[in-house]
């Protein structure tokens, strides 16, 4: 056949197509040369001679739709309303793949005639003036058009209605009358019918059946609601709900269009938690109590999805974290208060970190509480003036890096250091922590009671990491120190070689710098040397001033030691002791007995503090006393008896023990040391802001010093007042509350 | 003998003895550092002067490389010379 345009007797054409359309909406048999032909009937009629008759053919064809389907619903209601949803669901299938063949069946006329009259994309998006004003859609648009206005305007109301008694049926009985395919064909065709749209394709769908839906669920949920409550238990409830909730998931996704999967579990949550709040809170305490974690995971997840529901479970939560971790360290009367403090902590820390992560999914908020909860344990001061823990802390590390800690493997020390950084985080005094731990470590270095250099250095790598640089620069100090005297007992070794000077014993020394060391004021004390080491003593001062010029060094006794080889006994022993102890035991070389003062006159040693030596040399034996108390006449002598299973001991380390005054000393330093950082960080920032109000000074104040300690308001103003009277910062003439900096 | 050391660790601190607290230069304490370290001890020094007068060796290098002619102690006046004793 010719493409050629020609003169078409249309009723004749017409009638020819009528006859096919009816096949194909139908879903008849249609033999393809007449489907060929009818096609070539659709284009010649649109390109007919001498006018085309594309208008005449399509508004024939939609007369044609608007009969057939007002036919059809006739036959949809004929079957009663007890089949009303089955039948509907029947022609509508067969309809909507009908109308789909026809479209083809006029792919010509859809493509040259009506899509070059269509909007396009770009005008629908930006509104251009009307867009249904009588224009032609294409055939199978039209035919679904034509279905929502003959077929869904009248009926659709009724189908709703059964369609919700049909999911309320499913609700309650578990079984659906109507076939599950019907139901949800049903549903979905109100969506179908305007997919061809461009946008506000659930429009139908949304104000037809999901609106009456949602509110008929709502209603539902408020009343299973209410006949779970009369149960009155919480836990049971909240598996119920989220039983509930499942199903309606599961139950939506069977019959309703996917973007109302999130509206049904919200409006199930709305009327099953978020309108019973009270109800659940109500067994909130006593579940997070009694730590039950299936119902606190039942709870987290019902209320997670409503806002702000979370806030009083959180609360309950660090509560009672704080309760607990309270009740671990607060009564601690053991002689390790420092290792059991540690532990019990960290094991309440541990714990309810697992239980956050096992029952509320690691939930941001409540790793948030633990924090909180663990900082306001470890801060709380337990009614004493300062909070010990800073204390403790420094000693806990003490215990594990020191020499003594016996049968820990070195991997086992370094989780524990590890563990122990957790701790450290939440203490707010970090710098009071910071002077324990150098005066800690200094002893270590200094009376060779490093378990291992590794692990010391491994510590302070992750204080550094924690608090940065400054913080740890002093103890960085204190290990340079340390290679640089092991250089210098070289140094002096190889020179005493060359110069052939026998010094009589093993001399090593450290020379530490004077102020990277938290060595106290450590008075000098006169004293004089046993003969002894006069010589090896005078030679590394020589030689020391030679090789450094302008220095003076001081020594440092107390924190001398000594090996001593006991002769006068029966077996002969190797005693570690201290300088002082050791000096008193040589005067006893050429006698048997010495009174205290002679003793104390010989060494000129000042009474006090030379007490404490002495009485550890009675304490451990190797003196004996004629008086339980030393007095100046109490007569001092060997004792040739003693006796002990080990040939090597030492016996300084009752006096190497902190006593109360280092650690009131201690505390001291920390306060001159806060007021010198908070001055210092004053006078920074008025130098950069020149004019300053009260207010916004203290804010700055107390966030830079943040990082190693929490300061008192009251200590800020103290430093202003002082840097005041320095001439540093005045207050400016118009406002007692302004500041200004001094140049 | 009784009694005999085998060995003895001695401990001392070591700290500048100045004739003045202050680096006449930058008038930060001797215990301290010269304005442009951060750490007291052996990485900042001092050094003396053949006229006795003593400064950080930071502070007198950069003052002595600002005197193109003529370098002098700034306290005396006098020819610097490093007292190398």
């Amino acid at each position: 056949m010719s493409l050629k345009p020609r003169r078409v007797d249309f009723n004749q054409t017409w009638g020819a197509i009528r006859d096919t359309i009816k096949g194909v909406i139908t879903l008849d048999h249609v033999p393809r040369p007449i489907w060929n032909d009818r096609f070539s009937d659709v284009y010649s009629l649109c390109v007919a001679h001498p006018e085309p008759m594309a208008d005449r053919l399509y508004a024939e064809t939609k007369q044609y739709l608007i009969d057939h389907v007002s036919k059809l619903l006739v036959q949809v209601q004929e079957e009663g309303e007890q089949s009303l949803i089955k039948s509907y669901y029947h022609y509508w299938s067969q309809y909507s793949v009908g109308s789909q063949y026809l479209h083809s069946l006029y792919l010509y006329l859809n493509q040259q005639h009506i899509r070059t009259q269509k909007m396009s994309d770009a005008e629908i998006i930006y509104g251009s003036s009307d867009s249904s004003g009588g224009e032609q859609m294409e055939i199978g648009e039209l035919a679904l058009e034509v279905w929502q206005s003959g077929m869904i305007a009248p009926l659709g109301q009724r189908l709703v209605k059964l369609l919700l008694e049909a999911i309320g049926e499913d609700r309650t009985q578990k079984t659906c009358s109507i076939p599950i395919d019907a139901v949800r064909g049903t549903i979905l065709s109100f969506v179908e019918v305007q997919g061809y749209k461009k946008k506000g394709q659930l429009q139908l769908y949304q104000e037809l059946f999901e609106e009456p839906f949602l509110k008929e669920s709502g209603e539902h949920f408020k009343r299973d609601a209410a006949k779970l409550l009369q149960e009155k238990n919480v836990s049971l409830y909240m598996e119920r709900v989220k039983a509930k909730i499942e199903e309606e998931l599961l139950r939506a996704r069977r019959f309703l269009h996917a973007s109302s999967l999130s509206k049904v579990s919200q409006r199930c949550e709305t009327h099953m938690v978020a309108e019973h709040l009270e109800f659940l809170y109500s067994e909130c305490t006593a579940m997070v109590q009694g730590e039950r974690k299936k119902d606190l995971s039942n709870m987290y997840d019902l209320l997670k999805s409503v806002q702000n529901a979370m806030v009083l479970l959180i609360d309950t939560v660090l509560d009672h974290i704080k309760t607990q971790g309270l009740a671990a360290i607060g009564n601690i009367d053991t002689e390790n208060i420092h290792i059991t403090f540690v532990e019990n902590m960290l094991g309440v820390y541990k714990k309810y970190k697992l239980l956050i992560q096992e029952v509320f999914k690691s939930d941001q908020n409540f790793m948030g509480a633990l924090d909180r909860a663990c900082s306001s344990v470890i801060n709380h001061k337990f009614g004493k003036p300062v909070c010990k823990s800073p204390e403790f802390l420094a000693k806990y590390c003490d215990a594990l890096l020191r020499k003594s800690s016996k049968g820990i493997s070195d991997s086992e020390v370094d989780e524990k250091l590890a563990e122990s950084i957790t701790i450290f985080k939440y203490i707010d005094d970090k710098d009071v922590f910071q002077k324990f731990y150098s005066r800690m470590l200094a002893k270590r270095l200094i009376h060779q009671q490093t378990q291992s250099m590794d692990a010391e250095e491994a510590m302070i790598n992750r204080l550094k990491q924690a608090c940065g640089y400054e913080f740890t620069s002093k103890l960085h100090r204190m290990f340079t120190d340390m290679s640089v005297s092991a250089d210098l007992n070289n140094k002096f070794n190889a020179f005493l070689k060359q110069d052939n000077i026998d010094l009589g014993i093993n001399f090593s020394i450290y020379v530490l710098q004077a102020g990277a060391w938290p060595l106290g004021q450590t008075v000098t004390t006169p004293f004089t040397y046993p003969r002894q080491l006069e010589k090896s003593v005078q030679m590394f001062e020589n030689f020391y001033h030679n090789r450094f010029n302008g220095r003076k060094l001081t020594w440092l006794h107390n924190l001398c030691q000594a090996e001593l080889k006991l002769g006068h006994l029966k077996k002969s022993y190797l005693v570690t002791m201290q300088t002082f102890q050791m000096a008193t035991l040589l005067l006893f070389e050429h006698t048997d007995s010495l009174t205290f003062r002679e003793i104390k006159e010989s060494l000129q040693l000042t009474s006090e503090q030379y007490h404490r030596y002495a009485a550890s040399l009675i304490d451990c034996k190797l003196l004996i006393a004629d008086s339980t108390e030393l007095k100046p006449e109490t007569i001092l002598r060997l004792n040739m008896e003693y006796n002990n299973k080990r040939t090597k001991f030492r016996i300084n380390a009752a006096v190497q023990k902190e006593s109360p005054q280092e650690i009131e000393q201690t505390m001291n330093s920390v306060e001159e040391d806060r007021k010198m950082y908070l001055q210092a960080a004053i006078v920074r920032i008025m130098k950069s802001r020149k004019i300053l109000k009260h207010n916004a000074l203290i804010q700055e104040v107390y966030a830079q010093s943040k990082v190693s300690f929490a300061p008192s308001i009251q200590l800020i103003k103290k430093c202003i007042e002082s840097l005041i009277d320095k001439q540093y910062i005045e207050r400016t003439p118009h406002s007692s509350e302004e500041y200004s900096y001094v140049a | 003998m009784k009694l005999t050391i085998k060995n003895w660790t001695g401990v001392a601190t070591w700290r500048w003895v100045a004739n003045d607290d202050n680096c006449g230069i930058c008038r930060m304490p001797f215990d301290g550092c010269c304005p442009d370290c951060k750490l007291p001890g052996d990485d900042c020094p001092l050094v003396w002067g053949q006229c006795s007068h003593c400064f950080h060796m930071h502070c007198i290098v950069k003052w002595l490389q600002s005197q193109p002619v003529n370098q002098q102690c700034p306290m005396c006046r006098q020819g610097w010379k490093f007292n190398n004793k």
